[in-house]
């Protein structure tokens, strides 16, 4: 049976991360396995994780190293791990789980510490910036999210450059937009729905979960070397009140 | 065929009759006079493709085609202008283009010692294939081949030309400049767009121009005119059964081969599709025809192992209702909540015999449709029809389909010489609104029309003020069909009248089947808030702007039964509409509050200037009218007391109409200064609710009255409106380019005209809206006609007289026109300092200020300074 992996560690992420960790496994069909990776072989298994009722792994090595050849199992579906409850600093937000979306195309769930996940996922927000044409590199999180059942509400921020020059009888422009704006740049992909903003992406991105109460936010991470890269993903990983699927575009 | 010897016609009219049977149209110029040629020749008046006569002489020609012999007079040349043989061959071939044939489809067989000349023939030029029989030791014309072997050689041409046609070869279409839309490839992301641009309707189908291979991006689909499923907001266009759509083809979309191009000429309304098959080229042509309109065709001619599927498939998006067949014929019913579509079709294959058609096989298949929006067509029905189709034949069916644009075109082409990629754009948006409303019974004709299922096929104000007006203007039968549709929904409207407290006819801003308002009262925008929308309950002037249609149609087509009959039902109804919707105040002021106008940023406003204006045009229209039934003076002197107390928002000091009551007092916000660029839509760029509270407008509103009723507004109001609202405009409606291209080329500031003119034109052709998948956007297609019409030519009906007054960009060298004015073939020729013209009987136009009296035959007048003068 494939599985889930909800990476723990002792900081205040854990019991969230464990949360989503347990409800990705609900929504994929798959079973929700615990892992503690250990840098140093004296330290203890946290106790909530201990009381967990999945079954528990426990690594010891370099963080990174243990979870990106555990992510590169067959059967590993997604990796679940917490955010640090820190923006700045050499380690923020997010960072390990940055550096690991750098070298794995499995999808990573970051959980920030303060959030409360559900026991069931609903809906998704698919976030996407700019050309259309990036749809594309959101495919693979729409189709994740498809599969787990969930509502998906893609969010596409423009700015003042991209809006569309004409908007007639909102009645039925809206829906005739977003049919074809999915079947231009997602043909075949599951049902979903658009929702067009304007402004600064992370502002707005941000401003969809409020709206629309997701659950689970997916943003695209490149696989490139630019140094600035991701610099809306970093944002919406350093401000999500929800836990944050980054999935790889190559 | 040319002869110089009237037994070579004897002898050639077995071979001849035989191509007519099966097709062919057949031109015959010899020394005899036509009556002389047409007992030679003996041509059936049925059963046969037209036959053209003309005497070698130039000094008569005539036409047989299936309703008898007729004399051509405007084709024909007089003795004095023919050099040669070449002359009335050249004759022959301008009406043959008036039946739709290309040049470059032509054979021309010259039988004759006397031949072409050089001068001639340079005319007749590369484009028509030219055999000299008989031409003895005289040189031959560069570009005409010498045959030998006399008549019998001829004779062999002829039977071979009779095997061609037999073994069903493909008509050639012929990519011309000007009149072809040509996609090359497929894409992937476009194909939606070009499945739209390629349509192919004919007032009562509609058939998406996706590639005859199928697609998982493409979304086929077929409608009938006013053929609607489900209720309320709900409705939209039933889909009906496919035809345009073989099995064994692969499109490439990932490899981008498969599809090499497609053409569509907009002259015949026939669309090309060539194709890289598994075995060899597939080479497809297909129309909707425009003479038979229940009928579509195809013929594919294609590698011997293609597998080509069945004749007819079930819609993409609606279920079958049921199905079978009959003898070789399929067919597919679909119903709707009432009514419905039924099709049958069959195809008939054959293989290639002959030279470079080893290997290959022709497919014909044919499909007639049946539609009701009241009850579901009886198969039976279809089938017959089907079987009346398939026995005249796919090159009789493409011959009279051909007439049948060419019909059309010879009513309403327009011509700018000087702007290539305009004249092109300015064909395609004609094209499409002839080919989306019918000339008989009601044509429901939707914001999107039959080219895609968008805006579920809702009829909006769209129909009566930008399409029905071209309508009106140059097929006066599809216009009074649009009235028909509004007519038959009078009831609904007087209804919708009545449960408002209103007396007269209250039509709906969406209307669909029943007449019943059908616009949704809530709706998602696109930052996926749910909003309440509210242009059905407040959208009012769409009363005024039907009846503004019906008087269009009257005042271009002179038709007094309707304008004494039904037409004055709708002046009428809506007159006494406004009559019970006008408050007055104490001041005897009077009023019209909590309206939206065409600029719809701003809801619920009071005293809107379009509303207002369009209410007290038609209140005086209906109050001029004489002797209606049912309606005494007393009534007509009250509408005429409200429309001369309503308010109109004028101020005298700066000429400007306010937009509505406070208007002036909102942010003044000058869109044109703040945005990154026009058009935009203004709302997504600064909020809904920040651009209600700020003079930024959608649209003409205020400036749409100077455009549709120059009359009702102070003279010379235009230009200091202009100045005002234009910059305040966003131009976020699609239909707001035209307008504006319209009123500047009167205000002759060519160069931002023509900008808002291109803008209009390539609506489509560059998907500005992103929304062209959906279908068509009609109404800029239309307002790009009055643009050309009202603004540049400046033709205006008004009483009784076709008022022109042109104005013409310095970068056109020419624009000419074709309408129909009070039943008159009225042909317009407009140069910077020069004007033509020709009207097939007498018609009375006023031109500059000045009438004259045109046709029959030319006025040609010349500019002289404000002036027009006749050219003596």
């Amino acid at each position: 049976m494939s599985k889930v992996i909800a990476a723990v560690d002792s900081s205040a992420a854990m019991r969230p991360v464990l949360a989503m960790g347990r409800a990705v496994a609900v929504a994929l069909g798959a079973s929700l396995e615990v892992l503690h990776v250990v840098e140093d072989e004296n330290e203890e298994v946290p106790a909530v994780a201990q009381a967990t009722d999945a079954p528990m792994r426990t690594l010891s090595g370099e963080p990174i190293e243990v979870l990106s050849s555990v992510a590169a199992e067959e059967d590993v579906l997604a990796v679940v791990l917490g955010a640090r409850d820190s923006s700045s600093g050499p380690h923020p937000a997010g960072h390990l789980a940055m550096i690991l979306a750098g070298q794995t195309t499995k999808p990573l769930v970051v959980v920030p510490p303060g959030s409360h996940p559900p026991e069931q996922l609903h809906t998704a927000l698919v976030a996407m910036k700019g050309t259309p044409g990036k749809a594309r590199v959101l495919r693979r999180s729409i189709e994740i999210s498809a599969r787990a059942g969930l509502e998906i509400v893609v969010v596409h921020v423009q700015d003042e450059d991209s809006i569309p020059s004409f908007s007639d009888q909102v009645q039925h422009e809206t829906e005739a937009y977003a049919q074809e704006f999915f079947a231009r740049h997602l043909i075949g992909a599951p049902q979903m729905r658009l929702e067009l903003r304007i402004g600064v992406p992370a502002v707005e991105v941000l401003r969809a979960i409020e709206s629309t109460q997701a659950e689970l936010v997916a943003v695209g991470w490149p696989q490139t070397d630019d140094p600035n890269r991701g610099a809306v993903a970093r944002e919406i990983l350093d401000r999500s009140p929800i836990p944050i699927l980054l999935m790889a575009a190559t | 065929m040319s002869s110089a010897a009237p037994e070579a016609v004897t002898r050639a009219a077995d071979s001849l009759r035989a191509l007519g049977r099966v097709g062919a149209l057949v031109g015959v110029i010899a020394p005899l006079t036509v009556d002389e040629l047409s007992t030679r020749l003996a041509w059936p008046t049925t059963g046969a493709a037209d036959l053209l006569l003309a005497d070698r002489y130039g000094s008569e020609a005539a036409v047989i085609d299936e309703t008898g012999f007729h004399h051509l007079t405007s084709s024909t040349r007089t003795l004095e202008d023919v050099g040669d043989v070449g002359d009335v061959a050249i004759g022959t071939l301008e009406e043959l283009w008036r039946r739709g044939v290309d040049s470059r489809e032509v054979l021309l067989l010259i039988d004759g010692l006397s031949g072409l000349t050089h001068r001639s023939a340079s005319v007749l030029g590369a484009d028509v294939t030219t055999l000299q029989f008989n031409a003895g030791r005289e040189s031959t014309p560069a570009g005409v081949v010498s045959v030998t072997g006399g008549s019998a050689r001829l004779r062999q041409v002829l039977a071979d030309q009779l095997r061609r046609r037999r073994r069903r070869s493909l008509p050639e279409v012929v990519a011309r400049s000007g009149w072809s839309i040509v996609v090359k490839g497929f894409d992937v992301e476009h194909e939606r767009v070009n499945e739209a641009l390629l349509a192919l309707a004919n007032g009562y189908v509609g058939t998406s121009g996706a590639t005859l291979a199928p697609n998982p991006s493409q979304h086929p689909w077929v409608l009938a005119t006013g053929v609607y499923d489900e209720d309320g907001a709900d409705t939209h266009l039933l889909t009906g059964p496919r035809v345009f759509e073989l099995d064994g083809l692969d499109t490439g979309a990932g490899a981008g081969a498969g599809i090499l191009q497609r053409v569509l000429d907009l002259r015949t309304g026939v669309l090309c599709e060539l194709a890289e098959g598994e075995g060899g080229d597939v080479v497809s042509v297909r129309f909707a025809s425009l003479a038979q309109p229940t009928t579509s065709v195809l013929r594919v001619r294609c590698p011997t192992g293609l597998r080509v599927g069945p004749a007819l498939r079930p819609p993409a998006d609606d279920s079958v209702h049921d199905q079978g067949r009959s003898g070789t014929a399929l067919w597919i019913r679909v119903a709707a909540s009432t009514g419905g579509i039924a099709a049958a079709a069959t195809q008939r294959r054959t293989r290639g015999r002959g030279r470079g058609l080893v290997g290959t096989s022709t497919l014909d298949r044919v499909a007639v449709y049946a539609s009701n929006s009241d009850t579901l067509p009886d198969p039976a029905t279809t089938v017959d029809a089907l079987d009346r189709a398939g026995s005249t034949g796919f090159d009789q069916l493409l011959g009279q389909h051909r007439r049948a644009w060419a019909r059309r075109w010879e009513d309403a082409d327009i011509v700018v010489e000087g702007d290539d990629e305009l004249q092109l754009a300015i064909r395609f948006a004609l094209f499409h609104l002839m080919a989306s409303a019918s000339d008989a019974g009601e044509a429901a004709v939707g914001a999107r029309g039959l080219t895609g299922t968008g805006y579920s096929g809702h009829v909006f104000w769209d129909a009566d003020v930008f399409v029905l007006p071209f309508l009106a203007a140059t097929h006066p039968a599809s216009a009074r069909a649009m009235l028909e549709y509004r007519l038959r929904r009078l009831p609904a409207a007087m209804n919708a009248a009545r449960a408002a407290g209103r007396s007269g006819a209250r039509f709906p801003w969406e209307s669909a089947r029943t007449g019943d308002d059908v616009t949704p009262t809530s709706a998602r925008d696109r930052s996926g808030r749910i909003i309440p929308i509210l242009t059905g309950q407040l959208e009012e002037h769409i009363v005024a702007d039907v009846s503004w249609a019906a008087c269009c149609y009257v005042d271009w087509s002179g038709d007094d039964e309707f304008a004494l009959g039904p037409g004055r039902r709708i002046l009428v109804e809506t007159a006494r509409y406004w009559a019970s919707r006008i408050h007055l105040e104490p001041d005897d002021s009077a009023h019209i509050n909590g309206v939206i106008g065409p600029d719809e940023y701003h809801e619920r406003v009071d005293d809107n200037a379009y509303t207002n204006v369009m209410a007290r045009w038609n209140l005086r229209r209906a109050a001029e009218a004489d002797g209606i039934d049912g309606v005494d003076g007393d009534e007509q002197r009250h509408w005429l007391e409200l429309a001369d107390a309503l308010v109109d928002g004028y101020d005298p000091d700066t000429g400007i109409y306010e937009q509505f009551a406070g208007f002036g007092r909102l942010e003044p916000l000058i869109i044109e200064e703040v945005a990154p660029r026009r058009p935009i839509a203004a709302d997504l760029l600064l909020g809904a609710e920040r651009v209600a509270g700020a003079q930024v407008i959608k649209q003409a509103d205020v400036l749409l009255l100077h455009h549709l009723v120059p009359d009702e507004v102070v003279p010379g109001s235009l230009e200091p409106n202009l100045r005002f609202y234009e910059p305040r405009t966003a131009h976020g409606s699609s239909l707001s380019p035209a307008t504006h291209a319209s009123l500047l080329a009167r205000a002759r500031d060519f160069d931002k005209a023509l900008e808002a003119l291109r803008l209009a034109a390539r609506m489509d052709l560059d998907d500005l809206t992103g929304s062209t998948a959906g279908g068509l956007h009609l109404a800029t297609m239309g307002g790009l006609w009055q643009a050309l019409a009202f603004g540049f030519a400046g033709l205006r009906p008004r009483a009784g007289m076709l008022h022109v007054d042109p104005v013409l960009p310095p970068s056109w060298s020419s624009l000419e026109l074709r309408v129909r004015f009070r039943g008159s073939k009225v042909h317009l020729r407009v140069e910077h300092s020069y004007l033509s013209i020709h009207a097939d009987r007498s018609t009375a136009v006023v031109v500059g200020g000045t009438p004259f009296s045109a046709g029959p035959g030319p006025l040609e007048l010349r500019r002289q300074g404000p002036h027009w003068e006749p050219v003596t």
